[in-house]
């Protein structure tokens, strides 16, 4: 018995053990400075001792990645693809006006790309070269010691192959679009990191889409660390549309300067299961983020929002509406903690989680955490699960609306309360809309 | 023409009657009222007509132009011709009005085989109809509804109802919850539709909006049934004496 249940912590599974042998096998491959190569190590170390999250850690209580995870695919090789597929997957968000970084199973595809474009105040650079770039690794620290903590963060800060590093000054009208799309026709695994770096007042629009252009399951880990400058307004928004063999892990670590201004949006549809992770800081007074996210998912797909939201300082205000749509069997979780320190008074934080069933079988699991240690301060959470309410949908139809277009209808009206907070920028709007509308005439 | 013939309607739920034989013939180009108290199963006919699922008709049947409607969904009713404004008119959040107005009307139009209006035709349609209810162009970008004053929303019913060019009106207590001004507004919007190819049921409890919608024939329902159908001046009796007599006379 004693031994079985040693046994149990020591022993690695096959996915655990398949990681750490694809970063022996490759650390001599992946770029990056000395300083970049110990954080590597360092990184890894934490993975072998933590190994992947499962259920009885309680940050992954409803997301299992070691049951999730059955064996760590092989590095993705690098690929091409004409500019024309590329296009089609990306759909509507094509046509959204921007300057484009595009990264084919995690490699900077400077072909595809149009960074030549980026006008004055904005620099971009594919992750590679930067990581290799002492100037670069020395001022960018987060890169070293980006939430060590988080197993699956450590695992890209180890395995990262490309990215983009971005600098931005000054207002620019044209948004930043970073394309991670993956071609595989077989099992692979892409590991992207995206650096973000928004001086005082400059205004900027971020796009991130995840796109599949193969049929094989990818195991997609990306990280994006933004650090936005006193003043400064950000939109930030992820797409993610990859095929249902996928497997999703995004973190995003955000670091907020006083008065700034920080918008997201995160819609997803794709994946079997995704794990949407926000690690927010508010260093600077009197900032505001609000937070946003339309989720639509069926079949036995599976999308964990979890967000974590600290308040160090004083006056500033977060705001979350995350919208899940499920159907089938498909299973939505919402964690959502907000944590207000003791110096952070006038704090004004306040979350709301909703899910819209359309199954019996579709489950919804909500875990809003309040850590408050300072007095005057406001912060609430709310949250609630639903079918689609019958007197609406008479509504419709009785005006004539056939009952399967009525249902489209009131689904599109439930995640575009999410999706409005992009709503003046009419063309990215659409396409966002555009995808919900996808969604809904794939159903069988 | 309208045809009830002998309409008995109990709620899915428990099996209380609702309806217990419900006779009623509304020919084109009339207008009726049915008039009775709280209770009476006014609303229940105005859902049944409509094609709500909460009902079960046990008995009789609905016929419009001479075929039972029973069988059809609600949007195929609306297709028929069948229209509904409703008593308390749903809010959505999240749908604009206007993408409302512009899903049912083109609906309704490829259900009848008329094809969808353009973009430019369906904004002169619009304007058109909603500048003669006295709706502006800002209150039909908002929400369906939501926010909407009493008068609002049932000027917004009286407008889907000329947009839907439907030939069987019924309304369910229009006038409940407006004053005086909104109900003559929104009784002239009636008024404007009124033609020989229609036929409409007002339903109401008071009197008062037949000053302004004038019906042809008015019947009394009480308990489920029709207990007493007059001219006009029947309302004003009604608003005279009460209901009392009916009730106690079903009773």
């Amino acid at each position: 018995m004693g031994e079985a249940a040693t046994k149990l912590t020591v022993v690695r599974n096959p996915a655990e053990e398949g990681f750490l042998k694809t970063y022996a096998d490759i650390a001599g491959t992946l770029p990056g400075t000395e300083k970049i190569v110990k954080a590597r190590r360092d990184a890894m170390a934490v993975f072998e001792e933590l190994g992947l999250p499962h259920r009885r850690v309680e940050e992954w209580k409803y997301t299992d990645l070691r049951a999730a995870i059955k064996e760590a695919n092989p590095v993705a090789k690098p690929a091409s693809v004409d500019a024309g597929a590329l296009k089609s997957a990306l759909g509507a968000l094509a046509d959204v006006d921007a300057i484009r970084v595009v990264l084919l199973d995690g490699h900077f595809a400077a072909d595809l790309s149009n960074v030549d474009d980026a006008g004055k105040g904005m620099r971009i650079m594919p992750l590679a070269e930067a990581l290799g770039d002492k100037e670069f690794a020395a001022a960018h620290a987060e890169i070293a010691n980006v939430l060590e903590h988080d197993t699956s963060v450590a695992l890209n800060t180890g395995l990262m192959t490309d990215g983009a590093a971005i600098r931005i000054s000054g207002p620019h009208e044209t948004p930043i679009h970073i394309v991670h799309a993956t071609t595989a026709q077989s099992a692979s695994l892409v590991t992207t990191r995206n650096t973000v770096s928004v001086g005082a007042g400059a205004n900027v629009t971020l796009i991130e889409s995840f796109v599949s252009l193969g049929d094989a399951g990818v195991q997609v880990n990306t990280v994006t660390h933004v650090g936005i400058g006193d003043d400064a307004h950000v939109v930030h928004v992820k797409v993610q549309k990859e095929n249902a063999e996928s497997l999703h892990l995004a973190t995003w670590a955000v670091e907020l300067s006083a008065r700034c201004h920080y918008d997201t949006l995160q819609v997803t549809t794709g994946a079997a299961l995704t794990r949407n992770q926000i690690y927010l800081t508010f260093n600077g007074e009197d900032a505001k983020a609000h937070m946003n996210a339309a989720y639509l998912q069926r079949g036995k797909q599976h999308c964990d929002s979890t967000l974590v939201i600290d308040h160090i300082v004083p006056g500033c205000e977060s705001r979350e509406l995350y919208k899940g749509v499920l159907d089938d069997q498909a299973r939505g979780v919402f964690q959502g903690k907000i944590m207000v320190k003791p110096e952070a008074q006038k704090t004004d934080g306040k979350q709301m989680a909703q899910a819209l069933l359309l199954s019996d079988e579709a489950e919804f699991d909500s875990k809003p955490e309040l850590e408050i240690f300072a007095d005057d301060v406001v912060c609430g959470h709310g949250s609630t699960s639903g079918a689609i309410d019958d007197e609406l949908l008479f509504y419709l139809r009785a005006r004539g609306i056939p009952e399967k277009k009525a249902r489209a209808l009131l689904v599109q009206a439930f995640v575009g309360e999410a999706i409005a907070i992009i709503e003046e920028h009419e063309k990215l709007y659409e396409a966002l809309m555009g995808i919900a509308e996808d969604w809904l005439s794939e159903a069988v | 023409m309208l045809e009830i013939k002998n309409l008995h309607v109990k709620i899915e739920e428990d099996d209380t009657e609702i309806l217990r034989g419900v006779d009623l013939t509304v020919p084109k180009g009339e207008i009726h009222a049915i008039m009775g108290p709280n209770g009476s199963g006014k609303s229940t006919l105005s859902y049944v007509i409509a094609g709500k699922d909460d009902y079960e008709v046990t008995e009789g049947d609905i016929l419009w132009n001479g075929e039972s409607i029973l069988e059809l969904s609600p949007d195929e009713r609306a297709a028929a011709g069948v229209f509904l404004a409703f008593q308390y008119p749903i809010e959505i959040p999240g749908v604009a009005t206007m993408t409302f107005l512009r899903t049912a009307v083109n609906a309704v139009r490829v259900a009848r085989g008329e094809g969808e209006l353009s973009v430019a035709d369906f904004m002169r349609f619009v304007k058109e109809k909603s500048a003669e209810l006295n709706i502006s162009m800002e209150m039909l970008k908002r929400p369906l509804n939501v926010g909407f004053s009493g008068g609002e929303k049932k000027r917004n019913e009286v407008l889907q109802m000329a947009m839907l060019e439907p030939s069987l009106c019924v309304l369910d207590e229009t006038d409940s919850g407006l004053d005086i001004d909104a109900i003559r507004i929104v009784s002239d919007g009636v008024n404007r539709l009124k033609s020989p190819e229609k036929a409409m049921l007002v339903i109401t409890h008071y009197q008062r909006l037949l000053d302004y919608i004038v019906p042809d024939k008015v019947h009394v329902l009480s308990k489920g049934k029709i207990v007493k159908t007059g001219g006009k001046e029947l309302a004003l009796e009604l608003e005279e004496s009460g209901y009392a007599e009916f009730v106690n006379e079903a009773a």
